[in-house]
């Protein structure tokens, strides 16, 4: 069973790649920490129209069909309600590619396997625990955290 | 490629957290429902969603209008049956909310 996935969506003003998030990626991945599932790269043109971006080929020409086939549909189909939603849930949120990449830009989407992270979910639903809010740190916030620390060690 | 986005379900990443957005969270719903903490006939209200998250910009007021909203009240019933019912209120929350209206 695959471990929680996460999509990171990057835009970019030019869509030129370095590789060095890749090779950070490649590392983490080597520890064990996270596993780099698929990365598909996009254009988005100002009349709102998405277009997947061929990936250098020193990537491998096989990266981003994944991403296409999860994120992507069939052209032409009607845009159903995402698989899995309970019709009677008033809670279901959904989103997709057009709401993250804004119009005249260029983004990487990856998908990052968190592979540190299945021990923990799997500890959390035998506990019976659910979960009630998950989020990332602004980073004024992270900083106040750093203070904290600093000045509960000294 | 052309690519046609498809719609997802958010997640987190232990599983389906509960998302407010465009709704009232446990707290607001709180916040609303206990109107005495509002300085009585000042006509201004801490901004309570703020203080919840340690804004310092909690620490002043904003002004508000003194004169109750106006509209369907038949509505705003509904609204409010529909939070209920949706378990984003408590049966207390919505008995307060509605003396509130004075329904």
């Amino acid at each position: 069973m695959m471990g929680p996935v996460q999509i990171l969506v990057v835009g970019f003003e030019r869509p030129t790649f370095s590789g060095e998030v890749l090779t950070q990626l490649a590392r983490l991945g080597e520890a064990g920490v996270v596993r780099l599932v698929d990365l598909l790269l996009v254009s988005r043109s100002h009349d709102g129209t998405l277009e997947t971006l061929a990936a250098p080929t020193q990537l491998g020409a096989e990266l981003g069909g994944l991403a296409t086939a999860l994120l992507g549909q069939p052209e032409g189909t009607a845009g159903d309600r995402p698989a899995g939603a309970d019709p009677e849930s008033a809670e279901v949120t959904t989103w997709s590619l057009a709401d993250a990449v804004p119009p005249g830009s260029a983004a990487a989407v990856a998908l990052i396997e968190h592979l540190w992270a299945t021990p923990l979910r799997s500890a959390i639903q035998r506990a019976g625990g659910r979960p009630l809010e998950e989020t990332w740190l602004a980073p004024n916030d992270v900083a106040r955290l750093e203070d904290l620390i600093t000045r509960r060690s000294i | 490629m052309l690519l046609v986005p498809r719609q997802l379900l958010r997640a987190g990443m232990t599983g389906d957290v509960p998302y407010y957005g465009g709704r009232l969270s446990p707290a607001q719903a709180y916040a609303a429902s206990h109107p005495s903490a509002r300085p009585p006939g000042s006509g201004r209200v801490a901004d309570t969603t703020r203080a919840e998250v340690g804004d310092p910009r909690a620490a002043t007021s904003r002004a508000v209008s003194p004169t109750p909203p106006t509209g369907n009240q038949e509505d705003v019933l509904l609204s409010l049956q529909h939070l209920l019912g949706a378990g984003v209120i408590t049966p207390e929350e919505y008995t307060g909310l509605r003396a509130r209206l004075g329904a």
